[in-house]
């Protein structure tokens, strides 16, 4: 009897047990999804490509907001979010970014932190599954899809080491918590170039900006983009105390390419010209990059493809720049937040009778008209932007809602969802009139004359000659470039990041420009204690 | 009283429940006993009805005519008998069975009207002109003097009916009822329908050897809801004042473009937000008399439950116009199965019961957005008349979560003086790692009927004395997901492979393999008091309890984690609290009958760690972590966080700038003065700035009250309650006050006058939330009746939210002070007119 109990007893206890394992049906295990090569591809490789563009703030390269694109221009003496009455305080957000009073605890902060090692930790995993499941793969193959990953995971870094300067350089996706620790952003800058280096050659030599095979991807062109970036900053990257007054010099710094040991502004230049070599050439037409339908560009080098039915990357830039009323004319709706910097403006000519072509096409200022019939505003007055009417603070100004210029450049989809935010033109990140300049650059940093690619950026716009100093290369950067999010870069590379600009003043302590970099988040550090402060943040 | 919840109101020391403030029918319901004891959830009581699993939804369809009694458990040896679904506490109902004495049948009915009777005061069309006006600043003029309230309000209607019936004899009995209510809210598109439907059925068999029980409940409801109530409030109160109350004679709607954050209220009533949900359940339950001191009973139940939603914005709202429509399906099946003994030697009586029970739980959805409608007049009855659906718009989802438990549970009791009980319990789960699948939770309690003891037994004034005390562990899962702990894979996007979009799959979460059961102990103790043939009683308990293994979505650092979230069992809490019940019957003659109840309970709430040990990892977490902010014009992000978890402190406490007055500003009006509370010699609003925990969300102290009257057969009823010892953070204030939103958004009455032109968050906003409520008042007349066919007849007139007395200056302070979420303790443009229900009420029974 007692034997009997005890059968029973134990068969109850297993009958309940495994009424009690789990039997997913609308999730999978990772076998399989990893279960040949085409799959390995779609779900270790292309999978990261979903976190190129993005859907809610603080996600995606460009094209949201509160991210990398508004720490990169916002800050800059390129464009700004005005208080204007009842909008756009937000608790201080906008005009401490203006002001450069940011601080470790703003959630932004943090959520740019991590969105981009969210990228690196799947990179990560990414190579790790495609190590584990090699049994399917061909060595080439597996070489092909390492070889994306990496490239994309060194675009990453590109931008962290950007933003914050000394971080985590983590490679495997085994490595434990306690081994996160910061490396200089030198050593995380090297990290970069020598993997950009080993892996552009084994990616496909394709244009990633067309419709196709490659549509979006990290070809070989856009790692050659990304070289020439990472050396045309490699005085800002190499220098590992940035407060202290000492700057690295680009003619000392070198690195190995096809070969040859190049300075800094030598490798920039020979980057920019494998670009050239592979067919990039200026659009006749400066807008035809910004077209609804860009994806034919012979200019643009690498896009977020968007496509309002397709993918959910958004781009919000527009919408948020223009007055209601002007959103509303245009089928959708608007924010009337974002403006061109007075400075900036003034650098067009604005105002004067020689005003650069590129300020229609990349600004709405004064009346403004859509299918040729002025915009009302609610009180029955016409809609009028006043480029020089803008500040931080405009509550109780007369142009408390049209202060400012606002932003164009990209054609408008009249078709576009959610109130302007998903159109169809692709997002460009990348573009070869943005290599001409580099190289201009670089050339005069180097002691030679950039004025004939200065003026090839030039004369397409109808823009009359001007000598390749690097003044005129820095402001040719903001005329050309305006609205694409490399601002910031240039005002750091140029030294003036941290100076007095427009109508922000130097903060008291910023002189020695800890500025430069931002702060590591404060719930990065409480998170991962071993993590250090940057300089000058409390 | 309109349903079950109302008739808890008030009724139980450390019982809260909360309506949100708003409407009171709508399934938002939420119920706390002793608070909140967990982060992630689980903290609604388990409502168990006849023996059948339930809801507070489920529980909100019920009629109080249908209740026979309900109980409430919340120390660890009452709740032991249900295991970790009973860990936040149990509300059991019995509903009314046949009585086997015959045929009976009986109608309830009620009939009412609402009204609106406070609202916010903001400026008229003309106060908005002139203010205009004499600021100097731009504005529009429709040329109206709207007042909002009015365009999206109505007398609202509410009419209720049951009828029950029932018969048979003691050995085979059954009782029907039908309940059906309309209820048309105060707000023009707030509408609830309800059908009720239950039938019971008891039979007995083998000279009474065997009971059986068979039931059926189903209902039927039918929700208009609104769509966004914080956008339709806001709307209300801050639209243009002087624009029309509809669109012109074109249809074409007026807009004031410049305040983006609010449309047209007429518009919004356009909006769709509607849902249809089915409830069904049955049961059937046998018990066995198998010799003298041994029953077997077994119970089992079947219940399925859908939800449809349908949502759907018109283009005048959303530019492409927005449809959604969904679908959830759930079934439960449930087995229980006890043997129980009892019997009696002497002095000695032993109770001993085994059991085992089964719920296995399927959830199943299918959901639809679409967006690009080319016509308005589908609604969203046609969802492909749409352009775009595009990823992530479609889904479907499957989940069987499944638990199992085993309990052995013994009372001992001596001369009915001293007893002493003790439960073993174990339940299993699914959801939690394969290696922790069964949580072992054990409780024992002793009581002591000093009453009985000699010392009392000539003490006449004394009934009764009792006391009691126990400890005990339970488990809880609520909150937690099925395949937390496995490392699955869903799609995550869709990228262009080869021209052609793909979808990508991958992982979507930190996966946790070892997770298992959050615990919690409680040891109470406490004591039953009845005096002068207990027309005075007092009970009182104490109890603390700590939550250990505390489930959570805890921050985990990005990198090495991929995502920032891990569900863990990391950190811990306490809770803690005193809970009074005090009824007096003051009279008590035939004529004449006066009874108070009374009850109060202090609660201290306390997270004390979201650190710890994770796989051998130490994880530090951040000690501040907001979890409530202000929303609206100017209100996006920045600092503006109110409401904050911060460890060492209850859950929800505000942590703010310190606002020490007003101060002229260079635009012409008055700014906070905010201390710089470091004294670094800069103020600094952020998370880790010039800020101060300023009080707490939870109120400390809750008091329930009825109070009846009875002369001859007239009688009068009131229900009180009132909370203290919390605030309130009153954004509507700070928002409607400030005069930068002005003239694109209305403001205050006495807005201009301050003339604060400042929106940033400080304590100057943050008041006491006190408050005394009487809920209902009823005055009854039961008719004499000579009659036989007619046993009772009964008239009652009632009125519901009759006063509020508080301090508070916002429109009521009774918002959510209770469940720990983003509008914990803010009063944010969201609040509900306040508005008055008048009813009356007959029944009758034959």
């Amino acid at each position: 009897m007692r034997r009997f109990y005890n059968i029973f007893a134990i068969a109850i206890a297993m009958i309940m047990t495994s009424c009690l394992t789990e039997d997913p049906r609308d999730q999978l295990y990772e076998d399989d999804i990893y279960n040949n090569a085409n799959n390995i591809y779609i779900n270790a490789v292309a999978v990261l490509y979903n976190y190129i563009g993005g859907s809610a703030d603080s996600e995606g390269l460009q094209g949201t907001c509160r991210g990398l694109y508004d720490y990169n221009t916002l800050t800059t003496d390129e464009a700004m979010i005005p208080i204007r009455g009842g909008d756009w305080y937000d608790g201080g957000l906008w005009e401490n970014m203006y002001q450069h009073k940011w601080n470790p605890n703003d959630l932004p902060l943090y959520n740019t932190w991590k969105y981009l090692y969210k990228v690196i930790v799947l990179s990560n995993k990414s190579l790790s599954v495609i190590d584990k499941y090699s049994h399917h793969l061909t060595i080439e193959q597996k070489t092909a899809y390492e070889a994306e990953v990496r490239a994309i995971r060194a675009l990453f870094y590109y931008y962290i080491i950007d933003m914050y300067g000394r971080v985590p350089l983590v490679t495997s996706y085994e490595q434990a918590q306690n081994e996160v620790l910061q490396s200089e952003r030198s050593e995380v800058f090297r990290f970069i170039v020598n993997e950009l280096q080993e892996v552009m050659n084994l990616l496909p030599n394709e244009r990633s900006n067309k419709m196709g095979n490659y549509y979006g991807r990290v070809t070989t062109p856009v790692v050659h983009f990304l070289l020439a970036k990472l050396a045309l900053n490699a005085e800002i990257y190499c220098d590992d105390n940035w407060t202290d007054g000492v700057p690295q010099n680009g003619k000392e710094i070198f690195f190995t390419v096809d070969g040859e040991q190049l300075n800094a502004w030598q490798t920039c230049i020979r980057y920019c010209d494998k670009l050239a070599e592979a067919g990039y050439q200026l659009e006749g037409d400066y807008s035809y990059n910004f077209a609804v339908h860009n994806e034919n560009s012979n200019e643009n080098i690498f896009t977020i493809p968007l496509d309002k039915n397709l993918y959910a990357a958004q781009f919000w830039y527009l919408f948020r720049s223009r007055h209601y009323n002007h959103g509303g004319a245009l089928g959708g709706s608007s924010e009337n937040g974002t403006s061109a910097n007075i400075s900036t403006v003034l650098a067009y000519g604005y105002g004067t009778d020689k005003v650069d072509t590129r300020f229609e096409k990349n600004f709405y200022a004064g009346i403004v008209e859509v299918d040729g019939k002025t915009i009302m505003m609610d009180n029955g007055k016409p809609l009028e932007y006043h480029p020089l009417e803008l500040k931080l603070n405009l509550t109780g100004s007369p142009y408390v809602k049209t202060a400012g210029a606002r932003m164009a450049k990209y054609e408008v989809d009249r078709t576009s969802h959610s109130d302007g935010r998903q159109p169809d033109n692709d997002i460009v990140l990348f573009r070869y009139a943005d290599a001409l300049l580099m190289k201009a650059e670089a050339k005069a940093r180097n002691g030679e004359d950039g004025s004939l690619e200065l003026n090839e950026v030039r004369n397409r716009v109808g823009m009359p000659y001007r000598k390749a100093t690097l003044e005129n290369i820095l402001e040719e950067r903001l005329l050309e470039l305006v609205w694409e999010g490399w601002r910031r870069q240039d005002l750091v590379r140029f030294g003036l990041y941290h100076k007095s600009y427009d109508q922000r003043i130097q903060l008291p302590d910023e002189g020695n420009g800890y500025t430069t970099v931002f702060p590591i988040p404060q719930k990065s550090i409480d998170l991962n204690p071993k993590l250090k402060q940057n300089v000058g943040y409390k | 009283m309109n349903n079950a919840l109302d008739v808890l109101i008030g009724q139980s020391a450390g019982v809260n429940v909360t309506t949100n403030g708003t409407d009171r029918l709508a399934m938002l319901n939420s119920i706390r006993v002793r608070g909140t004891t967990s982060i992630i959830g689980g903290n609604d009581p388990l409502v168990i009805i006849d023996g059948v699993t339930s809801d507070i939804a489920t529980l909100s369809t019920i009629y109080p005519a249908d209740i026979e009694s309900f109980t409430i458990l919340k120390n660890a040896t009452e709740t032991a008998m249900y295991g970790s679904r009973g860990a936040s506490g149990v509300i059991e109902i019995k509903t009314k069975k046949g009585t086997g004495r015959g045929f009976q049948i009986s109608y309830d009915g009620n009939y009412g009207f609402e009204s609106m009777y406070k609202h916010l005061q903001m400026l008229s069309g003309p106060e908005y002109i002139a203010t205009a006006e004499a600021l100097g600043l731009d504005y529009n003029n429709g040329g109206y003097n709207t007042n909002y309230h009015d365009v999206i309000t109505r007398t609202g209607l509410i009419h209720q009916h049951h009828l029950a019936f029932s018969g048979g004899s003691e050995n085979s009995n059954y009782r029907a009822s039908f309940g059906f209510m309309d209820h048309n809210t105060i707000v023009k598109v707030n509408d609830y329908q309800n059908l009720v439907v239950k039938l019971d059925a008891t039979q007995k068999a083998f000279n009474g050897r065997l009971i059986g029980d068979f039931g059926v409940y189903g209902y039927s409801s039918k929700i208009h809801d609104i769509f966004d109530t914080r956008m339709l409030f806001y709307s209300t109160a801050a639209q243009n004042p002087t624009y029309p109350t509809g669109p012109d004679a074109n249809g074409n709607w007026i807009k004031n473009s410049a305040a983006s954050h609010i449309n047209h209220p007429g518009i919004l009533l356009d909006e769709k937000n509607d849902s249809k949900e089915m409830n069904f359940n049955t049961h059937l339950g046998l018990k066995f008399n198998l010799l003298d001191n041994l029953n077997l009973s077994a119970f089992g139940s079947y219940s399925y439950s859908s939800t449809g939603n349908a949502q759907f914005c018109p283009t005048w709202v959303w530019a492409q116009g927005n449809v959604y429509r969904g679908e959830f399906k759930g079934e439960d099946y449930f087995t229980n199965i006890a043997l129980s003994y009892n019997n009696t030697w002497g002095d000695s009586h032993l109770e001993a019961t085994v059991s085992s029970e089964y719920l296995k739980q399927v959830r199943t959805g299918l959901w639809v957005q679409a967006k690009g409608i080319t016509t308005n007049d589908f609604s969203y009855n046609n969802i492909g008349a749409t352009s775009s659906r595009p990823f992530g718009a479609t889904g479907s989802s499957y989940e069987d979560p499944s638990l199992a438990s085993i309990m052995g549970g013994t009372t001992y009791s001596y001369k009915n003086r001293y007893a002493v009980s003790a439960t073993l319990r174990s339940d299993g789960s699914s959801m939690v790692s394969d290696n922790n699948t069964f949580g072992f939770f054990p409780s024992v309690s002793l009581s002591w009927d000093i009453k009985k003891e000699n010392l009392l037994s000539d003490v006449d004034f004394v009934t009764m004395l009792k006391l009691r005390t126990g400890y005990g562990q339970s488990g809880n899962l609520g909150g937690i997901k099925s395949y937390t702990t496995l490392n699955t894979v869903k799609e995550n996007g869709i990228v262009s492979i080869n021209g052609a979009p793909t979808v990508t799959m991958g992982s979507i979460k930190n996966t946790n393999p070892n997770l298992k059961w959050e615990t919690r102990s409680t040891f109470n103790i406490g004591f039953d008091l009845g005096l002068w043939s207990n027309r005075l009683m007092l009970t009182s308990e104490f109890y603390y309890s700590k939550t250990t293994d505390m489930l959570y979505e805890y921050d985990v650092p990005v990198p090495s984690f991929a995502f920032d979230k891990l569900m863990a069992n990391i950190g811990s809490m306490s809770n803690q609290g005193v809970e009074l019940g005090i009824s007096v019957v003051p009279i008590q003659r035939k004529d004449m009958e006066m009874n108070i109840n009374f009850n109060m309970s202090y609660q201290k709430n306390k997270l004390l760690s979201l650190s710890g040990e994770y796989n051998g990892m130490q994880m530090t977490a951040p000690n501040i972590t907001p979890i409530g902010s202000l929303y609206g014009a100017g209100q996006n992000g920045g600092n503006n966080n109110v409401v904050y978890q911060i460890v060492g402190q209850p859950l929800g406490v505000f942590y703010l700038p310190h606002c020490t007055g007003l101060q002229k500003n260079d635009i012409g009006g008055y700014s906070y003065d905010i201390k710089d509370l470091n004294e670094d010699g800069t103020v600094d609003l952020s998370d880790g700035g010039d800020r101060y925990i300023a009080g707490q969300a939870t109120p400390k102290v809750t008091i329930g009250s009825n109070l009846s009257f009875r002369y001859k057969f007239f009688d009068v009823a009131v229900q009180i309650n009132g909370a203290f010892g919390h605030k309130i953070f009153n954004g509507t204030g700070l928002a409607y006050t400030n005069m930068s939103i002005f003239p694109d958004y209305n403001v205050l009455k006495d807005a201009p006058e301050k003339n604060i032109i400042d929106q940033n968050i400080s304590d100057f906003w943050l008041e006491k939330g006190d408050y005394i409520n009487i809920e209902h008042l009823t005055v009854g007349f039961n008719v004499p009746m000579k009659s036989k066919s007619v046993k009772s007849l009964r008239l009652s007139a009632s009125i519901s939210n009759l006063a509020t007395i508080t301090g508070y200056s916002g429109l009521t302070p009774m918002i959510n002070s209770y469940v720990v979420s983003s509008t914990l303790g803010i009063d944010d443009k969201r609040t509900y007119p306040l508005y008055r229900t008048y009813a009356l009420g007959f029944s009758v029974q034959f």
